[in-house]
């Protein structure tokens, strides 16, 4: 390895970040300092990695990966600290690092228990989950996978309001047993090609030639399916996300939405459809269920929610679940959309997250019924809250059209039915979005609140996000062309 | 021909981000200007391209979405249809913000208003001018964004958020038809750009292009208010009245019928599309009339009547009568907006009061709107020799050309809807202009007198009137001579019979007789004594076909009883008893159940040497039992 280990570096900044934190626990202004200086520095080394793409591919790197780096860790079982970075990575981790930011900075005026404590928790998440985004070996992702988990855990159960740690730990079982059989089909796939091939490795690229037994990949595939489904979330497996979303603070409902589910769609296009192109194949149908069931039970539940914060939570299955049609359609086109969904839903859902923070900071209330008319009174604030709002129906020249739209044009030629009622989603998705917004927005107040207009840090980080809204609805085409590549080395080989 | 271009698209967007960013900080006076400003600059490169054009242009000004074998770049196309209307849109548009500085002069909202309304020009002409669909799609998407956000302009009211949210979700389901059009055009043909497309038609089987053209009929069903997708515009009308004009009659809504004229190369050679179109056409011009008739708020006549016009013009595209839809286009969206500005003057100037039967005198109180009013209301009835006598009229002749029963019938019933429009334009023209009555109950109600209108809003009356008025000159009939949008439109024509000079003179005295005779009979009910008693029995509350008409045929309660209503109960029932009852609830179950299991298998090994024995008796027994089972 003679050359620079940025991704290793990457994936270790903030874990290092975290850890200068804990002697200025009790100085909690400079740690927030620190911590923002250290994000922004990680913020220059991703953009420096897309500065890297389109490159010589590194040596020894499988097809379409720019950037690779591996190292030996624990040889006797055949497990390498492997990592690489292809286009689809890379927006991953533009993302995380992105709003990882944006979590810094909703928190900064809403924190003030243990923020030192708070602020470490976020980086540790973004550690892990860049881990996710980044590993090329399978027991260095599951490791990272398992690892998002904890901090999560605890931004719930400390930071959080209502029923938090019933929350928490639901949001925790329900993970944990996903991954838990995800581990077991790990190792089973480790076996099966050892046996195979007599080299015990834990290396992606080497597992996705095993031939598997049809039976056999299917279970396995299964497995690794309902971690997945879990995490995405898919109908009816959702069920932890709406009350964690709802109990948990900000930043974390922005780490929730924003990243966390992205790493469950993910990893089915990364490992579960590469590794199990014959399995996935045979559950495409239920994939598709699922995720049109997706689309449409949660807009429509959406509709009926109370608690704001609850609304965008469903709203937020419901995105993914065009996601879900995405990937299952698996045809050039829908993969690139779901990739560039993820990205977009996980813009979109954050301001949303974040506006509804920052309003409930200022109310104490997440009750839609308590507020109205807020467009006089705080114009600002409602501004991004109608841009954001249309973001999210999916309006075209913002963001989400982007991802629908290809979705919806590539999985039409494979899908025809599971489209159509997709379609219909976006019908419902419109319904309960100008349900809130004239809640919300318009109409005479309906309980006195005492409300401020938006301060500059809140206008800093709500417009950051709006630039990524306008510049990825409107010029998506570097995103695409970042995307054309490893979609199409992944969509070759499969149906 | 680019730069022309660029600016005709870039002005309103320019105008409409300066406004959104920086209006909060300007002089009133520097928004306004900007605002009319930048429209006006669009309408003179307009005027540019017209000069320069010589033959369809197709302009790539960016990329926009790319990926693998999809390639949507941002690119205009300009021909004589797209041409015409960004002429008409700039130049109407351009009227109304004058129009807008008069009306707004005391709204505090005049940032929103203006930026809303620059937005919603760029968007209109996006529409217009795109050369694929997708970018069609944002154009259309875009005009329906700010047709909410402007028909729920006071928001404060409940009334009008909730009517700016029923258009938008109304015109939402028949964008999904344009939506799915769209995808299933990728698939079939592999492009998405509009002049391919339609040249490609006679590749693929003729079910296929009926079901798209089925499906771009909803898009125009919803967009362009024709039934059963036509019960957002009435409602509609709760926006500022420029919003109405420009929007609800103008421009916006014609843009289903202006997509249908774009795609009909392709979607023009299934006679079941351009039936059905007709029959849309025929059967929602004939139903709006009808509402038309009962109405008693003047806005909502006038939404009724473009309802109703726009019916017309359907008619005209079902019959592959592109020149004759164009030209009722363009001609409505002078009168329509003459009569919307007229009616803005009239409501500013009675302090808000719409009902038309608390109306009255105006003829003399308001003698700069009256005329105008009339002249636009000429037009609308299409008397001779108006422009909508001559629009209207060539929709007629063109269904009369196509022949057969079919089209025979739908000629009866656009006769009659011409009939039934001439009545319920001049009822309204007489009740709300007639003499003041003395002993009238309802009038006197008037929240003071006649309040003064700022000039510029009776000015600009005047040149849409004049428009109004000698607008049929630019489609002259064939005997009078050659049609000017005929020239300019005629590839764009399906075959169409041809008729004799005679029989077109014939066709067109009919009409005429037909709207005369309906400005008598408007005469025999709401004339001099009749009017009286009208407005004393307007009092009651209406009773039997009134009370239907009224209603819009009971349409809206019927879909709040089909749609609204179960949509609204299954969603707290999904989630109430679904979501949190079973499967959150079986879930949460089996955590507990699991809990007491651990709790109970806990208990064995809590540390009591009595189960510690029980088990090692247990095992050894197993033990032992398998092991002699095994070995005997």
């Amino acid at each position: 390895m003679t050359q620079f280990p940025i991704l290793t570096l990457l994936i270790l900044l903030p874990l290092l970040s975290a850890i200068c934190l804990i002697p200025l626990k009790k100085r909690e202004e400079s740690a927030k300092y620190v911590a923002l200086g250290l994000t922004l520095v990680e913020l220059a080394l991703a953009c420096w990695t897309w500065s890297a793409a389109g490159g010589h591919p590194a040596s020894g790197a499988p097809p379409g990966f720019f950037l690779f780096e591996d190292f030996a860790w624990i040889d006797t079982l055949g497990i390498r600290f492997t990592l690489g970075m292809d286009g689809i990575s890379l927006l991953m981790v533009i993302m995380t690092v992105l709003l990882t930011l944006i979590c810094l900075l909703v928190s900064w005026r809403t924190i003030h228990e243990r923020t030192a404590l708070h602020y470490m928790l976020l980086l540790v998440m973004e550690s892990s989950i860049l881990g996710v985004f980044l590993s090329l070996d399978l027991f260095l992702f599951y490791l990272f996978w398992e690892a998002m988990i904890v901090p999560m855990f605890f931004l719930i159960g400390i930071w959080g309001h209502g029923r938090n740690l019933y929350s928490a730990v639901k949001f925790f079982v329900f993970t944990l047993s996903g991954s838990l059989l995800m581990l077991l089909a790990i190792i089973g796939i480790y076996l099966i090609h050892g046996r195979q091939s007599g080299i015990y490795t834990f290396n992606l690229t080497a597992l996705i030639g095993t031939s598997l037994d049809p039976a056999v990949g299917l279970w396995l595939y299964a497995a690794f399916l309902l971690g997945f489904a879990i995490k995405f979330p898919l109908v009816p497996l959702h069920t932890w996300l709406p009350d964690a979303h709802t109990d948990a603070p900000t930043a974390g409902s922005i780490d929730l939405a924003g990243l966390l589910l992205k790493t469950g769609a993910y990893g089915l296009l990364r490992f579960g459809y590469p590794l199990f192109p014959e399995a996935s194949r045979t559950l495409t149908p239920l994939l598709i269920g699922m995720a049109v069931c997706g689309i449409l039970y949660a807009s429509w539940i959406a509709f009926a929610q109370k608690d704001m914060k609850r609304l965008v939570a469903y709203s937020s299955v419901g995105h993914m679940g065009f996601v879900a049609l995405g990937i299952a359609a698996w045809t050039p086109l829908a993969l690139s959309g779901a990739v560039m969904q993820m990205v977009s839903h996980g813009v979109t859902t954050s301001a949303l997250f974040a506006l509804v923070g920052m309003l409930a900071a200022r109310t104490k209330t997440l009750e839609i019924s308590a507020y109205g008319g807020l467009w006089s009174k705080v114009p600002v604030l409602s501004c991004f809250f109608l841009l954001f709002a249309m973001a999210s129906a999916g309006l075209p020249g913002l963001n989400n059209f982007v991802g629908e739209f290809l979705i919806l044009l590539g999985s039409y030629k494979v899908q025809q039915t599971a489209t159509i009622l997709a379609f219909l989603g976006l019908i419902m998705a419109l319904v309960y979005t100008v349900r809130l917004v004239q809640e919300l927005l318009f109409q005479e107040e309906r309980r006195p609140l005492a409300l401020t207009d938006a301060t500059s840090l809140e206008i800093l980080t709500l417009a950051i996000l709006a630039l990524s809204v306008l510049f990825i609805g409107l010029h998506p085409g570097p995103l695409l062309d970042m995307l054309a590549l490893p979609v199409n080395i992944l969509t070759g080989g499969t149906p | 021909m680019k730069t022309a271009l660029e600016l005709i698209i870039l002005l309103p967007f320019l105008g409409a981000i300066g406004n959104i960013l920086l209006g909060r900080f300007l002089p009133r006076r520097v928004v306004e200007i900007t605002a009319c400003s930048v429209i006006w600059g669009s309408f003179f490169a307009a005027l540019y391209a017209l000069d320069t054009y010589s033959a369809p242009a197709v302009v790539e000004v960016g990329a926009w979405l790319t990926s693998f074998d999809l390639k949507v770049p941002i690119s205009f196309c300009l021909d004589p249809l797209a041409l015409s209307l960004c002429l008409m849109i700039t130049f109407v548009c351009g009227l109304i913000h004058l129009y807008s500085i008069g009306y707004m002069r005391d709204d505090p909202g005049h940032v929103r208003f203006f930026a809303l309304l620059n937005l919603f020009v760029g968007a209109m002409l996006v529409l217009v001018l795109a050369e694929n669909l997708p970018l069609l799609y944002l154009g259309w998407e875009g005009v329906g964004f700010c047709s909410y956000a402007l028909i729920g302009f006071w928001y404060k009211e409940v009334k009008n958020a909730t009517a700016g949210r029923k258009a938008f979700i109304v015109t939402r389901i028949g964008d999904i038809g344009l939506a799915i059009a769209i995808v299933w055009i990728f698939k079939v043909f592999g492009t998405l750009s509009i002049t391919e497309v339609n040249r490609m038609g006679q590749l693929v089987p003729m079910e296929v292009i009926t079901a798209l053209g089925l499906l771009l009929l909803l898009a125009a069903m919803g967009k362009s208010a024709q039934a059963p997708l036509m019960v957002w515009l009435p409602d509609a009308m709760a926006g500022p009245t420029p919003v109405s004009a420009q929007i609800h009659a103008a421009t916006m809504v014609t843009a289903g019928v202006y997509l249908l004229m774009r795609m009909f190369p392709l979607i023009g050679v299934s006679a079941v599309v351009t039936g059905a179109i007709a029959v849309t056409g025929a059967f929602t011009a004939f139903y709006a009339a009808t509402c038309a008739l009962a109405e008693r708020d003047l806005k909502r006549i006038l939404a009724y009547s473009t309802i109703s016009q726009i019916g017309f013009m359907m008619l005209a595209v079902g019959c592959g009568a592109i020149t004759a839809a164009t030209f009722h286009l363009i001609v409505h969206a002078f009168f329509k907006a003459l009569l919307f500005l007229g009616a803005g003057c009239i409501i500013t100037a009675l302090h808000h009061e719409q009902d038309i039967f608390r109306m009255g005198g105006l003829r003399r109180a308001l003698p700069g709107v009256f005329w105008p009013f009339l002249a636009g209301a000429l037009c609308l009835a299409g008397v001779p020799p108006t422009g909508g006598f001559f629009s209207k009229d060539s929709i007629l002749t063109a269904v009369w050309a196509k022949g057969g029963m079919f089209y025979g019938a739908l000629y009866l019933v656009a006769m009659f809807a011409v009939f039934l429009t001439a009545v319920y334009t001049f009822r309204m023209l007489f009740v709300v202009f007639g003499d003041r009555l003395a002993a009238n109950s309802l009038e006197p109600d008037l929240h003071g007198p006649v309040k003064p209108l700022p000039g510029i809003m009776k000015i600009i009356l005047i040149p849409l009137a004049l428009l109004g008025l000698v607008s049929g000159i630019f489609n002259l009939p064939a005997y009078l001579g050659n049609g000017l949008l005929q020239s300019f439109l005629a590839p764009l024509n399906a075959e169409g019979g041809h008729l004799s000079h005679a029989t077109e003179l014939g066709l067109q005295s009919v009409a005429a007789i037909v709207a005369l005779s309906g400005l008598a009979v408007a005469w025999w009910y709401f004339g001099r004594q009749r009017r009286a008693m009208r407005i004393a029995r307007a009092a009651q509350p209406p009773t039997g076909v009134t009370a239907f008409l009224q209603a819009g045929w009971y349409v809206d309660n019927l879909y709040s009883l089909l749609f609204i209503r179960p949509y609204k109960r299954l969603s707290s029932i999904l989630w109430e008893r679904i979501d949190e009852g079973v499967i959150d609830d079986s879930l949460d179950r089996m955590a507990v159940q699991l809990g007491r299991t651990g709790q109970g298998l806990g208990r064995w090994g809590s540390g009591r040497v009595s189960a510690y024995m029980l088990s090692l008796a247990c095992g050894a027994t197993l033990m032992v039992g398998w092991f002699a089972w095994v070995v005997l």
